[in-house]
């Protein structure tokens, strides 16, 4: 298994639980939604499995590792091998589209012209080929959501997780977003994606993984949702 | 040290608030403080050493000018007294101090040349007592006034030691100083990062989710403590140097430092040329420490 997570639980300063007993497993090039109401935890699973959050309890199983075992420096190798894509894109204001997709090569210590070479052809396949070196106040909210995929996928990560990534852009960039997705799965990159629009779910016809309240529900098809 | 990311990244943060300005200025001041506390730190040991060396193994006889109950001239007791001194095994050599010397002596007192010449002055003879001998004032005075009774040894320990211990508690402050110096330099540079960390906690978040190890980080904090350090050692240097400069011109014009063993005040500042070094050393380690400590707190 890709990732498997075993009765995850996370609640801050002992107040009210925002994860509970949270267990399922991801297979490799496998697709999964998840979804549920807004506070229902979306946000923090992702953070939990992106690593930028420890749970507080169970234990996380990513690529093999038991990430309880694992020492703080062996993490950063574990997260090259996972693309995340924020709901507010997150790209770094002063640097150009191709600089902030270039960011995971050149932490992985890829060679410089192999980052030029690979980071461009990457944003010319998202459709900013003729926008490599602008800064993302001057890019449109689709523009700075497909410089984030960019760099989510720049690294050809093992696992893409994509919190809300419809969000924020229109119809079309919406569309052009899930085709994109699609295109990625077939490549062989797992892929969650964390949304509440019922829409994208029914449109695309993958297994969704349903949080209410800090619990997983159950994981089940989207038709047995829409029933 | 290569540096994967951009160097640019934490530009906006230190700029942020004018927290570069506030690091020169930090730096600026704290190598001043140092460079000075060093300084007169080596000036003080200087002037200790200096001290010790001229007054070990060495005794001042006086034979005052009044003559005693045998009314024996002044010349007269002199001779015998350097006869008595002569013969004790342990005495190197004597000198007598000419009477202009000892009419320096009362300069600060008697500022008129002609009225110290009239006054009966002592006679001095220094004495210097041959290394690792047992002598003591005490002794060689006794033998003394067997010939002349009213003359007297002083072998300066009384006095000097009080002034030697004054000058090695000032040497402690002067290096406590400098301690504190270092410590200040590291708590700003703490409190700086934690700014700059604070303002840039979603960067840093996505640093570390592409996988940036802590090193990765905690470098462009070094570089950035390096960039702003430089400027503000060598500003921080310079003006202690010219400060420094002008003190040392000011006690060529004060008399009562006349008395004082000559220092090499530039020689000294030159000495004190590491401390802009150490300076951008110590901030650059502050930085790294400060921030790797802040992002192990991290998840």
């Amino acid at each position: 298994m890709l990732l498997t997570l075993n009765h995850i639980g996370l609640r801050y300063n002992q107040n009210r639980a925002v994860l509970q007993n949270i267990s399922f497993s991801l297979a490799p090039g496998s697709f999964h939604f998840l979804t549920g109401p807004s506070g229902a935890g979306k946000s923090s699973l992702l953070r939990i499995i992106y690593l930028a959050e420890k749970p507080s309890e169970g234990n996380i199983n990513l690529f093999g590792h038991d990430i309880a075992k694992m020492a703080r420096h062996e993490l950063p190798a574990l997260r090259r091998q996972i693309g995340v894509i924020f709901q507010d894109f997150r790209l770094i204001p002063h640097l150009s589209a191709l600089e902030n997709a270039a960011l995971p090569l050149r932490l992985a210590g890829a060679r410089e012209d192999y980052i030029q070479r690979h980071t461009s052809e990457l944003l010319d396949w998202v459709g900013l080929g003729d926008r490599l070196h602008a800064l993302p106040s001057s890019l449109s909210g689709g523009e700075q959501q497909r410089a984030a995929i960019a760099r989510a996928i720049v690294n050809k990560p093992k696992l893409l997780l994509a919190d809300e990534p419809t969000g924020n852009v229109d119809e079309e960039s919406a569309m052009r977003l899930t085709h994109l997705f699609n295109e990625l799965n077939k490549m062989g990159t797992a892929i969650v994606l964390a949304t509440h629009q019922q829409d994208l779910i029914q449109r695309l016809n993958k297994p969704s993984l349903w949080l209410k309240e800090g619990r997983l529900i159950a994981p089940f098809p989207p038709s047995a949702k829409a029933a | 040290m290569t540096m994967p990311l951009p160097n640019t990244l934490f530009n906006s943060a230190f700029q942020h608030q004018r927290l570069n300005w506030l690091l020169i200025s930090v730096i600026a001041i704290m190598v001043y403080l140092a460079t000075f506390a060093m300084t007169i730190e080596a000036a003080l040991s200087l002037l200790t050493i200096t001290w010790d060396q001229s007054v070990e193994n060495h005794m001042t006889v006086e034979i005052p000018a009044l003559g005693d109950e045998t009314s024996m001239p002044q010349p007269e007791r002199i001779k015998q007294t350097l006869a008595v001194l002569h013969a004790l095994p342990d005495i190197q050599s004597t000198a007598i101090v000419p009477d202009q010397e000892t009419a320096k002596l009362l300069k600060p007192w008697i500022s008129d040349p002609e009225l110290a010449k009239s006054l009966p002055l002592p006679t001095l003879i220094d004495i210097e007592i041959k290394p690792g001998s047992f002598s003591s004032a005490q002794s060689i005075e006794e033998r003394l006034k067997t010939v002349v009774s009213d003359a007297s040894v002083d072998d300066h320990a009384s006095w000097l030691s009080d002034l030697l211990h004054l000058i090695r508690d000032l040497t402690f402050l002067a290096a406590f100083m400098l301690f504190l110096s270092g410590a200040i330099l590291f708590i700003s540079i703490n409190l700086i990062c934690r700014a700059v960390m604070a303002t840039e906690k979603d960067t840093i978040e996505l640093l570390h989710t592409i996988g940036a190890t802590d090193n990765d980080i905690a470098r462009h904090f070094q570089h950035h403590a390096r960039r702003l350090s430089w400027p503000g050692a060598l500003f921080g240097f310079a003006l202690a140097t010219l400060t420094l400069g002008l003190l040392s011109f000011a006690l060529k014009y004060l008399p009562a430092a006349s008395n004082i063993p000559a220092i090499q005040w530039f020689g000294l500042a030159l000495l004190t040329m590491m401390v802009p070094l150490v300076a951008v050393i110590g901030a650059n380690l502050s930085a790294r420490f400060s921030v790797l400590k802040l992002l192990h707190n991290m998840p």
